[in-house]
């Protein structure tokens, strides 16, 4: 009976305050959205760049059904050009072990690859001098049984605009929930005002403090759980829709740029949290500012 | 039930609503409190519901030192006692059946108490047909009957009535006092501030009179001015 009073008296004062809830509802909505997108961001970038750790600049990725002559005859040219500080060769095997080591999370790319040989052998190159990346990349890019080259440097560039689209989008959507905290506030302040007579006499025939202020602070939790999903179910759209964009774009490099399902939701459910926790923390304040039990 | 021990009362502001006050009330008695207004009468029923806290000296009611009491326990002493108000404070948009349940329902009460006491306390105070009026449509004394209601369907140990006819006519007071005399046999402690002398001359119960905060007469079977 007590969880039914409860849910009872906070839905029938999110009725209440409508266009406050409203307000108060977009902003949660708005600002756990962007920090949404910067999280996928991120992944996205990470999964992009994980190729490149470990100091090469230049990996050339085999077709995974090139010939064997097909990726020794790479392996001739890179040995014949001493502009190079080092290279190394990546097996079907050992590329099928970073697969599963890099995407151990991602399901839908680990099936993918259910085997070795569908994962692509590979050369990474680093050049003595860096100048010299592009060409060393753009000579490979038509060799036969190549499928494509990536350049560690343009995704340092990448790495580095993206960082600060990154930042720019986490500080927006900090100061966002800041004003969804104080919206909440202000909204579980109205809640409590309209409903001072309750409370009045709720204080007088003995109801707990905890009785009186729960229904409160799960409206505020509401709030923000309920602006969390709404921002889930937009940022879940907008990423299946840039997904598919990329899988049909034709610069090779983007395609790199891909969240899995699994980081999806792992992002869906850092911004229940924390839309929970932002509700939490406004009724919170309400409540202990401005119900006096 | 209620034992007060040379209880001063200072508000922030200076103000002296009790001074030095020591009086006990036992089980089941009735016991008006007069004065003027600004006597203290409201500060004194604050005390016993741990509303203010007093300046000096200490309070036991129902044999608890109510000074000691942490601010979780005071809802569990104030199911303890039940009020009642010049204004009634019904909630508006419930029925009286609603507003009596309301008070069992806030305490935790399950369903299945709140529907066999709600009827049988609206029995009590005569207002069983008007189970599903709303407040807006009672005449006064009803509305201070459905507050009765509320006040008495947990069954206190204490009642506290804050000028209950205040805003009502002679007649309709005598139909409130009835009531309370009646809850008042079934062993309940009332504790009545009141202006209305015909009532206290009437009733001749003991009568505890406070001026300017300080206790003047404590006399059993009372009436509300001094007998010369």
């Amino acid at each position: 009976m007590r969880i039914g009073y409860i849910l009872r008296e906070s839905l029938t004062n999110l009725r209440r305050n409508v266009l406050m809830t409203v307000a108060s509802l977009l902003t949660v909505t708005l600002s756990l959205a962007l920090a949404g997108a910067a999280l996928l961001f991120r992944s996205s970038v990470d999964n992009a760049t994980v190729q490149f750790r470990g100091g090469f600049e230049i990996t050339v990725f085999m077709q995974p059904e090139a010939t064997k002559a097909q990726v020794d005859a790479i392996g001739r040219e890179l040995k014949a050009m001493p502009e190079l500080s080092r290279y190394r060769f990546v097996s079907k095997e050992e590329a099928f072990a970073d697969i599963q080591r890099l995407y151990r999370n991602s399901p839908e790319i680990l099936d993918s690859y259910p085997e070795a040989k569908f994962a692509p052998e590979q050369w990474r190159v680093k050049p003595r001098d860096a100048a010299d990346i592009e060409a060393i990349g753009k000579r490979f890019k038509k060799r036969a049984g190549v499928y494509e080259v990536s350049f560690a440097r343009s995704i340092k560039t990448i790495l580095t605009v993206t960082g600060w689209i990154q930042n720019v989008i986490l500080i927006v959507a900090g100061a966002l929930l800041v004003s969804a905290i104080v919206l909440i506030l202000n909204t579980i302040r109205m809640a409590i005002f309209s409903r001072r007579r309750e409370v009045a006499v709720m204080k007088l025939v003995g109801a707990t403090n905890g009785f009186i202020r729960l229904p409160f602070m799960v409206e505020g939790m509401l709030q923000g759980a309920i602006g969390a999903l709404v921002s889930f179910g937009i940022l879940a759209a907008g990423t299946s829709a840039a997904q598919s964009a990329i899988r049909n774009s034709t610069v090779g490099l983007l395609k790199q740029f891909s969240v899995t399902g699994s980081e999806v939701v792992t992002t869906g459910i850092i911004l229940v949290v924390i839309g929970t926790a932002v509700g939490a923390i406004g009724s919170a304040l309400a409540v202990s500012r401005f119900l006096d039990v | 039930m209620i034992r007060i021990e040379n209880v001063s009362k200072v508000y922030r502001n200076k103000t002296v609503a009790l001074r030095n006050i020591s009086c006990e009330i036992g089980k089941g008695e009735f016991v008006f409190l007069v004065g003027s207004s600004g006597s203290g009468k409201s500060t004194f029923m604050r005390l016993l519901l741990k509303e203010e806290t007093p300046t000096e000296g200490s309070i036991w009611v129902a044999g608890k030192n109510i000074g000691e009491l942490s601010g979780a326990k005071v809802p569990y002493l104030r199911r303890n006692i039940g009020c009642i108000f010049q204004d009634f404070k019904l909630l508006p948009n419930k029925t009286v059946t609603e507003n009596v349940a309301f008070a069992l329902e806030v305490i935790g009460r399950p369903r299945s108490v709140i529907h066999q006491q709600v009827p049988q306390i609206l029995e009590l105070v005569g207002l069983t047909k008007k189970a599903d009026s709303f407040p807006s449509e009672l005449s006064g004394g009803e509305q201070q009957r459905v507050s009765i209601a509320r006040a008495f369907v947990n069954r206190p140990l204490i009642l506290l009535a804050d000028e209950p006819t205040g805003n009502l006519d002679p007649n309709t007071s005598v139909g409130i006092m009835r009531l309370l005399d009646r809850i008042n046999r079934t062993g309940t402690t009332v504790l009545m501030a009141t202006h209305d002398q015909g009532i206290v001359d009437s009733m001749r119960r003991r009568v505890v009179e406070l001026d300017r905060g300080s206790l003047v007469r404590d006399q059993a079977r009372g009436v509300y001015g001094t007998l010369e």
